[in-house]
Parts: structure tokens; sequence; C-alpha cells
């Protein structure tokens, strides 16, 4: 309804503003037309030859600038109202989908509490209710540290315990964390090459990164999950080539899914979760990381291949580096 | 919490939320009931074509079909069998979207076992109800309107139209008591089972879609009307 309610009004402004701009046309008109006599009748008398010029082209040159500056501005207006509308619907969702993100452990973590409050329930149940809390618990907890930190991050002043590592030890244990955490079993991914050279990163902040990815995979897969990575790296950069066989992402898709609440639909998979931040926080921390994060996919089922580039210890400058391996707190 | 002549009743648990799932599983499973839990919109349906049910708990956000998506299909081909919604929006637009998609009664996520299991209860206490009551006098006519209160259609005129089993429900209550003042809050109580205090738009609603079901002109009704400050009144 609300969205319905912002079209509305700025359909009506945009209206209202072709009426003012239309009005002072109008009136321009109005005027040279009126004093265009007065002008030839006096110009005749004073100054005929310095009349004549300037009556003709002053008013027409100043009509012309102020007919074009009332469009530009028009559209500008409409322009940023538009980006506005956009913004109001993707914020929108992205406060019904953390909602229900957030509502779903909590009902289910209310649900065993008051089950083990009522019932007599059997130890091993027990057990089995209490690991379904932690689980919820854990999700309710990484939700709300997505959010609280991208406001964070956004600002710069989100802390991360940058640390040199060898790089494909560094990535190879991460990812394989993050495989168990989402339950891809050892026969659905493949981690493949080298990558004997040494990064500066942050264990939490690209521990998010891998999450993110391999979640996603998971998510839009429609048939069994399977994802490759490659490692490599040289002199200068090393490159993660994270390749999932989902359903993949069309090609003018590829650089808004790293947009703030950004969500993609597809009728193959319908009603994924999720709340449109997890692709804007990875690119946000591997740019804080001076590294660089894209995308390749044909789409039309034939999954995706995001490449992480992070520069390589030896490359980072000086400065870089006394930024990133700056352990203060600064919140 | 017992579940009385109700045990072993077939429920049809849609919920794609494992952790949810299990424990809705379990304490189901625990007053008698028999439970088989569809994880997307897609198993929900083949379930409910294959099987048969007394009962469903439908979540809305559902892989592949949404909740609105499945009541609607399994509207088309069951007009009675009661629909209960799991939601976590809580925005009345979605209340009254799951309601006009064919669902009987909504709860909104976090809610709290007792009051699920109790309408639970009522939706199959009610279910029996209107099967003996319907039995006694399956069609009933007033003004323009017929109503088959066994195959749940009913027509205005020529316009043919399928209730929702609630709907049914509440027509039938207030078909029963002609003439009589019923309040919102004994509408809570016997036709959906409810604490008055829980939420009294529900009974408007549905009011709403009598209305514009069977009156010429809903906003000036000459069948359902309201009485300020005490209920609704059918007369004819």
């Amino acid at each position: 309804m609300r969205g319905k309610h912002s079209l509305f009004y700025h359909i009506l402004i945009f209206i209202l503003a072709q009426l003012v701009w239309l009005s002072l046309l109008g009136i321009w008109i109005y005027w040279y037309v009126s004093n265009y006599i007065v002008f030839e009748k006096v110009g005749e008398e004073v100054s005929p030859q310095l009349i004549y010029d300037v009556q003709n082209a002053l008013p027409f040159v100043l009509g012309l600038i102020l007919l074009i500056g009332l469009s530009l501005i028009t559209s500008l207006i409409f322009r940023h109202l538009n980006v506005q509308l956009r913004l109001t619907k993707l914020y929108d969702n992205f406060i019904g989908n953390v909602t229900h993100e957030l509502k779903s452990p909590l009902s289910s973590i209310q649900l065993y509490l008051e089950t083990l409050k009522q019932r007599d329930v059997p130890l091993e149940k027990r057990k089995e209710f209490i690991d379904m809390m932690m689980k919820d618990a854990d999700r309710l907890q990484s939700l709300i540290n997505s959010i609280l930190e991208i406001s964070a991050q956004e600002k710069k002043r989100l802390f991360q315990d940058y640390q040199v590592y060898q790089a494909d030890l560094f990535v190879k244990e991460l990812i394989e964390e993050s495989f168990l955490k989402f339950r891809v079993g050892k026969e659905s991914y493949r981690i493949t090459g080298e990558a004997p050279c040494q990064i500066v990163a942050g264990k939490d902040a690209m521990k998010v990164v891998f999450d993110n990815l391999v979640d996603n995979a998971v998510k839009y897969s429609v048939q069994k999950v399977q994802i490759i990575v490659s490692l490599s790296c040289n002199s200068k950069k090393i490159t993660i080539l994270f390749t999932d066989f989902g359903i993949g992402i069309a090609a003018k898709e590829h650089k808004k899914i790293f947009g703030k609440f950004y969500r993609i639909y597809n009728k193959e998979i319908p009603n994924v979760k999720g709340t449109g931040l997890g692709l804007y926080r990875v690119k946000e921390i591997i740019r804080a990381h001076s590294g660089k994060i894209t995308v390749a996919s044909e789409g039309d089922a034939r999954g995706a291949s995001f490449k992480i580039e992070l520069p390589a210890y030896s490359e980072l400058s000086k400065r870089k580096l006394k930024k990133l391996l700056k352990t203060e707190r600064y919140n | 919490m017992m579940a009385e002549d109700f045990k072993g009743s077939n429920i049809l648990l849609v919920e794609d939320e494992e952790t949810l799932a299990v424990g809705l599983e379990y304490n189901l499973t625990e007053e008698g009931y028999l439970v088989k839990w569809a994880k997307n919109g897609r198993e929900a349906v083949g379930f409910f074509e294959k099987d048969k049910f007394d009962l469903i708990i439908l979540d809305i956000m559902l892989p592949y079909l949404n909740g609105f998506e499945v009541a609607e299909r399994i509207r088309k081909t069951d007009p009675q069998i009661p629909i209960l919604m799991l939601t976590a929006k809580t925005e009345s637009g979605d209340r009254v979207k799951g309601l006009e998609k064919g669902a009987d009664d909504y709860l909104t996520k976090p809610f709290h076992l007792h009051e699920l299991l109790l309408r639970v209860k009522g939706m199959l206490k009610r279910k029996n109800w209107y099967k003996r009551s319907y039995e006694n006098q399956p069609v009933y006519k007033f003004g323009i309107n017929e109503i088959n209160f066994e195959t749940l259609t009913c027509w205005h005129g020529k316009v043919e139209i399928r209730l929702t089993p609630q709907e049914a429900v509440l027509l039938k209550y207030l078909v029963e008591r002609k003439g009589e003042i019923v309040s919102r809050k004994e509408l809570l109580e016997n036709v959906w089972h409810l604490n008055p205090e829980v939420e009294t738009r529900t009974v408007d609603i549905f009011i709403g879609r009598l209305r514009k079901y069977f009156e010429a002109d809903p906003a000036n009704p000459i069948y359902f009307k309201s009485i300020r400050g005490a209920g609704y009144i059918f007369e004819q």
C-alpha cells in the first residue's frame, strides 16, 4: 500500500512540476508578445538599430535558457523521485524479510521453551530441542550482527583483526568451516589449485564472505549442490574463484546483486529467504581488504562464478599495511 | 491438553523452517494427531493430492509455492478442509489476503503453544459440528441467495460463490440465530473458539465478506446488519 501511495505522490508531483513549467512558459510568451510591441515602438523612436537587436536576441536567449533550465530541473527532480521510490520499495522488502528472519527463530525458541515447561520431555528429546534452540540463537545472532556491522562498515568504524596469513591455508580452513556450517558434504565440493603466498586479512570478515557465498550456492541450487573453489596467486594478488552450479545470475543483474537490499527473483526457485544484505556485505568487506569481487554467469541454470582478488602482502603499500594492521578498536 | 475425540486426526504441517517444524510435529504428535510434514509448497500440494487430511497448518513464506498459492490450489479441490495459516507477517493486508485465499484462521509468529493447540482443536471441533449441522438442513435460501452447506456452494442470483469452511460456519451460526443480536465476543468464542480479547477485527473481515457475497449493496446491508455497540444480526 505504501508503495502505491508513494507512486501516486510522485506522479502528482511530476504533474504539478509540469504545470508550473507550462505556466512559466505561458507567462514568458505573454510577457514577450506584449513587450514586443512596446519595444518596437520605443525602439523606433530612440535607437532603431540597438533596440531591434536587443529586443530580438536578449529575450529569446533568456527564454531559451529558462526553458532548458526548467526542463533539466524537472527531469532531475523526477529522476531523483524515481530513485527514492525504488529505494523505498527495496527498504520495505528488506523490513519484511528481516521481520520474517527474526520472527522465525524466535518462534522456534519460544515453542521449545514452552514445550519443555509444559511437557515431560524425555532426556534424548531435550538434548535435541536444546540443539535446535542453539541453532536458532546462532541464526538470530548472525542476523543482528550483519545489520549492526553494515552500519559500522559504512561509517568505516568496523574493527577487523587483520593479520598476515598464508593464503591457501587460510582460505581452505575458512571455506571448509562454511561448508560444515551449511551442511555441504565432502562429495559436494572440491577445492583445487595452490596459493602459496601471503595475504593480510580479517578472519571474521572473510568468514562472513565465505558463509555468504556458500549459503547462496545452497539456497539457489535446484538440484544437488555442487561447488568448486579454485585458488591461485602471483606476485601481485591471490585469486579465489568460487563456482556453483545453481540457477545462475542473468547478465543484467551482475552488478545489481552487490547492491544493498537487492534480491534476485527466479521463477524456477521462488520465495528464497534472505535479507538482501549478504553480497553487499561481501563486496564491502572485500573492498576494505583493497580487493575486488566480480561475478560471471550465463544465467539460465548455468551456475555462477564469483571471482575474488586480494592483493598479496608484498604488494600492499606501507601506508595501507599500517592502516590494515592497526589493531586498536575504533568504536 | 487432551485432544479428546480428535486423536488420530490427520494434520498436514507445511513449514520450511526445520527447527520450528520439528517442535510443532512433536507437540501435535503428543496430542494424539498424526502429522505429515511438507517442507515446501510444492511438496504440500503433492501430499494433499495423495493423502487425506483433516486439517492443514500452513506457513506463508515457503519455497516454490507460497502459502497463499498452496491455499488457493487446495481450495479448488476441497472447500471444506480447515486451514490454519502461520505467518511472521504482521500487516493486516497479509492476514486479509490469507483469509481471502481460503485460510480459516491465522496465527502470527511468535505464538504460544497453548494457543496453537487450542486453535487446532477448535477448528477440528468446528469441522465436526458443521458436518453434523448441515446433515439436517443442507440447503438454505434467503432473498435471491441459495446456500448449499454441504458443498459450500452458493448462488447469489445467477452468480456462483464458493464459501470457505470458516465462512460457512459463521453463516450457519448466524442463520440458526436468525433475528437475534449476536455479539462479536459470542462469535469469537463459539465460531472461532478463541479468547474474545484476541482479535475482534477477524469477525468484521468475515462479516464484510458475507455482505459482499449476499447483499445487493454491501454498504447498506439488509441481511447482515451491524448493531452499534452490540454486534450483528441476521434478518430475513
